[in-house]
């Protein structure tokens, strides 16, 4: 148990470091992401109103 | 039975900062809040991107690239419009840095969002890429 | 027969009658007729004329070539590049297919103009009569446009132009082309030349006007302008006069929306590329007068100096449309103004030098979800001078913050580049007042921000209980908050902000305050209660009555528009000896909290026949995260069964009160309180 405790520490304590210097890049990329699919509406759920879209630019096309 | 619990208030208390590595932080209330407005505005800006009256700027926020296609009286509405969401997106990029405990991460924040606006607009709309215009 | 001319001075003219640029500026034409105008000699047979430079600063021509066959009857002109009035074009070419040249007259039938290889729209007559100096200049476009001048003996031109296409003349004006111009201009135009003074004047009228820049947002449409213009020449220059009525259309001038109605007097001088307007007099919906100046040098399209005067503008009409879309276009709709403003300002160099605003019964207000905030009405004198320091003094007579109404107060504000500086403002608030010193703000790019302190003179609490609609609580609120610090999007109040109530007290410290003006508002703080009384606690909100004293922690409380997103909270006893009752309503209350099945639970029991209970100790725990709430009870209290004692039970007769739902969702908690606090009934027992 004990050891344990200090294996959390410890990695803990790395990690802060780890992320005092570095900006996590991948992980900003991936939250960007999932922001933007939030506030653009990308994703599966709001598939028709992507598809709506689609058509009324079909339409503007003509 | 404490030390199991000790560890657990351990566990949770870095578990924002272990998170930190792999995932950054987005669900406190005020990106849930600036979120939702984006979303809401979206529908209003949507049909702007499509028609390239408004495109993504390079610096993380939209802008007026050609007010030629809105109607005259409405032009003033798309600056408001463009002014509040780009509001809501520096108080995003803000709010995201603050949530992860590095206020100082914001201009890295509003870097990796510059780019990832810019790749995932949709055909059609306009993005700024080496300071011009480019349709995608 | 060959004449050459090669002048780098521009002495070609002196042969003829020598233009002056003034004229030669205003009349386009006129420099292509006197051109033609000026025979060399009185020949009749072929004839060459070329011309490599003539250099004037209001005018430029390189290689200019005129060629004249009258065996065929034919003439051309050709200009290689021209410069006039700040407009270039290369490659003109005129051609005349019917020419005739005598020494007493000169004609040019169906000639038509070419610019950088491509024809022009026009077709051009000309006829003149050299020895009487008469003659007739009609130019058509194609489509309807015409322009008849006439060229009189007195040496007066005149001119009358109907349905001139500016679409047309953009195709030969390239600054009109830049614009997309459109529409049709109906007038007369005349130039008068008595004795060296000459007189231009033109009247005219533009309808169904429109232009726009390339990006839109400067534009017009539909528009129907009047136009007057009269000027003469005036030792080397001109000074003019002009009037522009707008009747119809409408314009947007990023970042203002312009309807029709406005009319503009105004007069100058104009000399080479400098036009000074003296007096610009604006007829304006809305503003008693908007007088301008300014100094524009035309070869730069640059504004060196102007002047703007504005009195009795009426705010409630004129600050919609220009003030909000300047102060807060994101919030534009949300701004309302009142009262008046007369203003005047100086650019030099398109920067700001110098502003002066008075205000007179002045408001403006914010409308937000929460309230908003409210000035007004606001008098008084803001100056500012760029380099220099000044002193603002506004008197406010009162406001609005939220819910909470502000008194009267006054404000001196001092001004310096982009910094003001406010020593001391004490605004009243209820029956007492916030105050702010040392506060110093600077205007940067991002926004505001600066440092200073902030203090709450103690206001009693049922006041703001009652302004804030909560149930009336007594005590009273004060604050001081030394650290008072701005960011663009934060507002950090380092100190503490002490509410003295129910014979305790609640310190909120750590207070931060996140984008104040946005939808992510959130206010951040941590509060710690001690010694609250909650005999006054459960009576203030009817929540049945409980004797005692509690002290209370709520750490990390993040409230979004005042609803509370994240804490966490614990309840306890408060140290010592004292009475410790809880009444039969409180218990139902609790249970209630706790759900449905609970209460039931206890209505059946023995005990819901007694009123009161005794107790030894309360405790309650929430962990608010992500809308759920993580209840525990109090320490040590947790029951083999998964259970958690929020009442430990204590004297006769004596009561545990038991939760077992440790997963509560916030908002059902909430409606739930609600629910009980709302049922102002007496438990029923059965």
């Amino acid at each position: 148990m004990r050891l344990a405790l200090a294996a959390v520490l410890l990695t803990t304590a790395t990690a802060c470091v780890t992320i005092n210097i570095y900006f996590p890049a991948a992980a900003a990329e991936k939250a960007a992401d999932r922001i933007i699919e939030e506030v653009w509406q990308l994703q599966e759920s709001s598939r028709p109103a992507a598809e709506a879209s689609d058509a009324a630019e079909g339409e503007s096309k003509q | 039975m404490n030390i199991k619990r000790w560890i657990a208030v351990l566990l949770l208390a870095f578990s924002s900062a272990l998170a930190a590595q792999g995932n950054l932080e987005i669900d406190s209330p005020a990106i849930a809040a600036l979120k939702g407005a984006m979303q809401q505005r979206h529908a209003r800006l949507a049909p702007l991107y499509a028609a390239g009256a408004v495109g993504q700027a390079a610096d993380g926020t939209i802008a007026l690239r050609d007010a030629s296609s809105v109607p005259l009286a409405q032009r003033g509405q798309v600056n408001s419009l463009i002014a509040a969401e780009n509001a809501d997106r520096l108080a995003l990029y803000r709010e995201i840095a603050r949530a992860n405990d590095h206020p100082e991460w914001e201009a890295d924040v509003r870097r990796t969002f510059a780019q990832r606006w810019i790749d995932r607009a949709q055909p059609g709309w306009w993005v700024q890429r080496g300071g011009s215009w480019v349709r995608k | 027969m060959l004449v050459a001319a090669r002048d780098p001075a521009g002495r070609a003219f002196a042969r003829g009658r020598r233009p002056r640029g003034g004229s030669v500026r205003c009349f386009h034409f006129l420099v292509l007729l006197l051109l033609i105008a000026s025979p060399p000699a009185s020949a009749f047979g072929p004839m060459r004329l070329s011309v490599e430079r003539v250099s004037h600063p209001a005018l430029e021509v390189r290689d200019l070539r005129f060629e004249y066959e009258p065996d065929e009857g034919r003439a051309r002109l050709e200009i290689a590049a021209l410069r006039l009035a700040g407009q270039r074009w290369s490659r003109l070419r005129l051609d005349c297919p019917q020419a005739r040249m005598s020494l007493q007259a000169l004609e040019c039938r169906g000639g038509r103009l070419r610019a950088d290889g491509r024809p022009l729209p026009f077709r051009l007559e000309l006829t003149l009569d050299t020895a009487g100096r008469r003659g007739q200049l009609v130019i058509a476009d194609g489509a309807g446009g015409r322009v008849v001048a006439r060229l009189a003996t007195d040496g007066s031109l005149r001119a009358k132009l109907s349905r001139l296409s500016l679409q047309s003349l953009a195709s030969w004006l390239p600054a009109l082309a830049d614009w997309q111009a459109e529409g049709h201009f109906d007038g007369e135009a005349e130039w008068l030349d008595r004795g060296g003074a000459e007189r231009i004047r033109v009247r005219g009228t533009l309808t169904g006007g429109g232009f726009s820049s390339a990006d839109g947002l400067r534009a017009g449409e539909a528009l129907g302008v009047e136009l007057e213009l009269d000027a003469h020449t005036r030792s080397g220059g001109w000074d003019w006069s002009a009037s522009l009525g707008w009747h119809e259309g409408a314009s947007f001038w990023d970042p203002f929306y312009l309807e029709a109605g406005p009319v503009l007097e105004a007069s100058g001088r104009l000399r080479g590329d400098r036009l000074e307007v003296r007096q610009a007099n604006v007829t304006l919906d809305g503003v008693e007068r908007l007088a301008a100046s300014a100094s524009v040098d035309l070869a730069r399209a640059h504004v060196d100096e102007a002047a703007l005067s504005l009195a009795g503008a009426d705010l409630a009409r004129v600050g919609p449309r220009f003030l909000a879309p300047l102060l807060s276009p994101a919030r534009a709709d949300q701004l309302r103004f009142a009262g008046s403003v007369s203003a005047g300002l100086r650019l030099v160099d398109g920067t700001l030098v110098e502003l002066d605003a008075v205000f007179v019964e002045a408001g403006f207000s914010l409308a937000a979800p929460g309230g908003g905030v409210a000035f007004g009405p606001l008098s008084g004198h803001l100056p500012w001078r760029a380099g220099e320091a000044t002193r603002a003094r506004l008197q406010i007579e009162g406001g609005r913050w939220g819910k909470l109404a502000l008194g009267a107060f006054d404000l001196e504000v001092a001004l310096a580049g982009t910094g003001a500086h406010v020593e001391r403002a004490r605004v009243p608030l209820l029956d007492g007042a916030v105050v702010l010193e040392g506060l110093a703000l600077r205007r940067e790019e991002a926004g505001w921000s600066g440092s200073g302190s902030a203090f709450v003179e103690p206001l009693s609490m049922p006041l703001v209980s009652e302004a804030l609609g909560l149930p009336a609580m007594t005590g009273t609120l004060s604050a001081s908050l030394p650290g008072l610090r701005l960011r663009p999007g934060e507002i950090v109040l380092d100190g503490a902000l002490v509410v003295s109530v129910f014979d305790g007290y609640l310190r909120a410290s750590g207070l931060r305050v996140r984008e104040p003006f946005g939808v992510g508002a959130y206010l951040s703080a941590d509060v710690v209660a001690r010694h609250l009384d909650l005999a006054q606690l459960t009576d203030t909100f009817s929540f049945g009555s409980i004797s005692g004293f509690i002290d209370a922690d709520v750490l990390g409380l993040e409230l979004a528009h005042w609803r509370p997103q994240a804490f966490d909270a614990r309840i306890v006893s408060s140290e010592g000896r004292y009475r410790k009752r809880i009444s039969q309503r409180a218990v139902q209350n609790i249970s209630a909290l706790g759900g449905a099945g609970a209460m039931a639970a206890l209505q059946r029991s023995l005990l819901g026949l007694f009123e009161t209970f005794g107790y030894r100790e309360l405790g309650l725990r929430c962990v608010l995260r992500g809308a759920v709430c993580e209840m525990s009870g109090i320490e040590d209290g947790d029951l083999a069964d998964g259970g958690f004692r929020i009442i430990r039970g204590g004297g006769v007769p004596a009561l545990d009160v038991i939760g077992y739902n440790r997963r509560v969702d916030w908002k059902e908690l909430v409606d739930r309180l609600q629910r009980v606090l709302a049922e102002n009934v007496s438990p029923v027992v059965r």
